[in-house]
């Protein structure tokens, strides 16, 4: 038996002979990280300025302005000066679990991008149970969330850590349901599968394959923001009644942490709706084998290209979630609850059933799989355009008040600058 | 048991499966209304006026007569009579006065501390002579302190003697402090400042030291 | 799992979980013992991940990880009392924890250094095998536990409504 046990261990600890394999692996997996970081850090900086900015306009204000050229490098200004702020620890707090929580947060969102695709080829590792995996990993942030509320000593900060808790936990079932529809009609839950059984036309994208799919996006994107806890889901942060709940007594770099996860976090959310429903990186009109036997540099071509529309596809469902955010007000604690368990998750699982049932009876290709296409599509610009029909509504209902107090014209369009 | 819950039924809605499909139409259909104006704003000319640098006028000069803005007092008018320096809840003036060989009473000091006063007018509203009154300057951020202390004499100079009622015009509101201020105005950074100097604004505030 | 990178992994996984195990079991404070048994669920996927197992590691991410750990961080931090951080934690019973440890201890040895372990090549993805096997061999027992399961959850809601002494009482269902 001891000798058993010895020869195991040896076999263990004996390394096999390539131990000069270590440090390339260990160089590429913090080159890998190391790019990740980059990212994030170049897309969620310039997002709190872009956000500040849509959110000025929303408001009649013009937003930050000053530093840089349109003020585009205000975002480096405040990190420079959160860098600078002293790292405060409270004296109660929890100290070790304080001044890890940040890391986790931080870590758990890094952590998706592992299955990320970003564009044909532009992926970390094509996981097969992709899908499953950016749901699961999800939980580290909200053990992030709490350990940080509980760390702070704060009732503040608890408060926030455990409505985030239960706010997550209840809508990972509505996301994971209506995800499941997407995993339903594409029958993979690989994030490359997904992009591939869809096409680069809007009429090839899962948004626009049937009604119930189309429904099913919202239900998500709903849910997604919920669990990111973005507005008008962000009750753990909520300003009015928890100061800033779970990151209240953060300061200086930790805060940071916490800041950059938070913006971060919106490009899963626009990434993941984009896969799932918006055709990833799809381009239009170009078939994926193509770029997958391309060579040289038409191969990079056609990577940048894919990451380009991938990029603008997320681009416009972030637009989307930050203007959601500076239109509607915060839900109540009750009230969220409600919107999760009494509307969602009926629709989810009402709409993951139906889109099953379509899938096993329609075939694609079909006639009755064109009508459903045409119906959703014909749903989507309808919808596009009721939306444009009453900003224009709107607008045309102020313009003579405005013109009669201020006697000029309002029309100030967004890419006039000020 | 109380509920914690807000009363439940809307107004007009049917309840059960009709509501419930009711309430969800709703929510969609006034998110929409609440995107689509706020869409809306995003073509709508924005109401902030860009302080400092792309003001139409300056802003001292849009102030009303009455704005308390920083003090400044006219030498020619001033009798000494020190009521401001007693008045004042916060002792942020000091006066000076020396009787010469002469016989003629010099102010030599006339100091107002603007980095403690608190602008509640109490000393210009004691001055009977109309010396020492609010100008519609505001503008004075400064690296250090101490020079906010502002020194009203540069040379002794011999008290006014006229009664009350009887004074001299003052000079013009705002430029005695130019004097004793140098580089009053917004401040603003060098390009945004070269630019404006560049438009030739005539009534841009800034300094002339 | 052969290859350096692997084998470093194995160990710093391992690592955390023997880790986590000790804080949930040696921690004098309760929420510090709830997180360390995060770091052991968190390390187990780990491995899981290594070998092979990509479904059971993302479950074991998924449910224990984000669900259970959660959960009872949650209870945990509702329990009264607990925000006196010199709520420790008395029940150390070494002679009884030693006797339990020992007799799952050797068994488990005893089957892990008999048993051919390790795999040899990467697997295939083991996610639409279990699928098939859970809707073709397997789908009674697979249907048996959902029926279980459902009655748990029904269960568990008709315990947390309570039993109301006034039926007036009971707040209206639908929407506001
Ligand atoms: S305004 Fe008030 S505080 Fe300022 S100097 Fe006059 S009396 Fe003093
Ligand atoms: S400023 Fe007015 S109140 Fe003050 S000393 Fe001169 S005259 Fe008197």
């Amino acid at each position: 038996m001891l000798r058993l046990i010895a020869q195991r261990l040896q076999s263990w600890l004996n390394l096999p002979g390539e131990t000069g394999a270590v440090l390339p692996a260990l160089a590429v997996m913090l080159g890998a990280a190391l790019l990740a970081f980059v990212f994030i850090a170049f897309f969620a900086g310039p997002v709190t300025w872009w956000e500040r900015r849509v959110a000025g306009r929303v408001m009649s204000r013009i937003g930050p302005n000053r530093v840089g050229p349109q003020g585009v490098l205000q975002w480096l200004a405040d990190g420079l000066k959160s860098f600078l702020k002293e790292d405060i620890v409270p004296a109660a707090a929890d100290r070790p679990l304080f001044l890890f929580a940040p890391y986790l947060f931080f870590g758990g969102y890094m952590a998706t991008f592992v299955v990320l695709p970003f564009g044909a080829h532009l992926v970390a590792t094509d996981l097969s149970v992709g899908l499953l995996y950016l749901i699961a990993i999800s939980g580290l942030v909200v053990v992030g969330i709490l350990m940080a509320g509980w760390g702070s000593n704060n009732k503040w900060a608890l408060f926030g850590g455990i409505r985030s808790a239960a706010q997550l936990v209840s809508y990972e079932i509505p996301s994971a349901f209506s995800l499941l529809a997407v995993v339903l009609a594409t029958g993979t839950l690989s994030m490359q599968g997904i992009v591939r059984a869809q096409g680069g036309w809007p009429w090839e994208w899962l948004l626009f394959r049937n009604p119930l799919l189309f429904g099913m996006f919202f239900v998500s994107f709903a849910a997604s923001l919920a669990e990111n806890n973005r507005t008008p889901f962000d009750l753990p942060e909520g300003e009015s009644e928890l100061v800033a709940g779970y990151h209240v007594e953060y300061s200086g770099m930790r805060f940071l942490w916490f800041m950059f996860a938070e913006w971060g976090n919106l490009w899963v959310i626009a990434s993941l709706a984009t896969v799932g429903f918006l055709g990833g990186w799809q381009i239009p009109g170009v078939r994926p084998e193509v770029i997958d036997q391309s060579t040289g540099w038409a191969f990079a071509g056609w990577q940048a290209l894919s990451f380009l529309v991938f990029a603008g596809k997320a681009s416009m469902l972030v637009l989307f979630a930050i203007q959601i955010r500076w239109t509607l007000p915060r839900l109540r604690v009750d009230q969220m609850m409600i919107v999760c368990w009494k509307y969602l998750v009926p629709l989810a699982l009402l709409g993951s059933a139906g889109v099953l049932v379509l899938v096993a009876l329609v075939p694609e290709g079909s006639p009755v799989d064109w009508f459903l296409r045409a119906v959703s599509l014909g749903l989507g610009l309808w919808l596009i355009i009721a939306y444009v029909r009453k900003a224009r509504a709107a607008y045309l209902a102020d313009r003579e008040p405005y013109r009669r107090l201020e006697g000029k014209d309002p029309w100030y369009p967004p890419y006039r600058l000020p | 048991m109380v509920s914690a819950l807000p009363p439940a039924v809307t107004p007009g809605n049917p309840g059960g499966v009709r509501g419930w499909v009711g309430h969800i139409v709703r929510t969609a259909s006034s998110i929409l209304e609440g995107l689509a104006v706020t869409l809306s704003w995003a073509f709508r000319r924005p109401y902030t006026i860009q302080y400092p640098d792309k003001v139409e006028v300056p802003v001292p000069e849009t102030l009303p007569e009455a704005y308390r803005g920083i003090l400044e007092v006219d030498l020619r008018l001033c009798t000494g009579c020190l009521q401001c320096e007693k008045t004042c809840p916060i002792q942020c003036i000091s006066i000076s006065i020396e009787k010469g060989e002469d016989a003629v009473r010099r102010l030599t000091r006339f100091d107002i501390d603007i980095s403690r006063c608190m602008y509640c007018g109490l000393c210009s509203e004691s001055c009977a002579f109309d010396a020492l009154a609010h100008s519609n300057q505001f503008e004075a951020a400064r690296q250090d302190i101490s020079e906010l202390t502002l020194h009203f004499v540069r040379e002794p100079v011999p008290v006014a003697r006229h009664k009350a009622g009887e004074a001299p015009p003052r000079r013009p509101r705002g430029e005695i402090l130019r004097e004793v201020l140098p580089g009053l105005g917004p401040v603003m950074s060098p390009p945004a400042r070269d630019r404006r100097a560049g438009q030739g604004d005539p009534s841009s505030g800034e300094g002339k030291p | 799992m052969t290859g350096t990178v692997p084998t470093l992994a194995f160990w710093g996984l391992a690592l955390l979980t023997i880790a986590g195990a000790a804080g949930v079991a040696l921690s004098g404070h309760m929420v510090r013992s709830a997180f360390s048994l995060f770091a052991a669920l968190f390390g187990m996927a780990g491995i899981y991940a290594l070998l092979q197992a990509d479904l059971m590691a993302v479950v074991q991410l998924l449910v224990y990880v984000g669900g259970i750990s959660v959960l009872v961080l949650f209870a945990v931090m509702l329990t009264s009392g607990i925000g006196r951080v010199g709520t420790d934690n008395p029940s150390h019973r070494p002679i009884g924890g030693l006797l339990v440890l020992l007799a799952v201890l050797i068994p488990a040895l005893g089957l892990a250094f008999r048993m051919p372990l390790g795999i040899e090549s990467p697997a295939d993805p083991t996610v639409a095998p279990i699928g098939d096997a859970l809707l073709g061999r397997f789908v009674l027992p697979f249907e048996v536990v959902s029926v279980l399961l459902l009655a748990a959850l029904v269960g568990a809601v008709n315990l947390a409504r309570g039993w109301r002494r006034d039926p007036e009482e009971r707040p209206s269902e639908e929407g506001r």
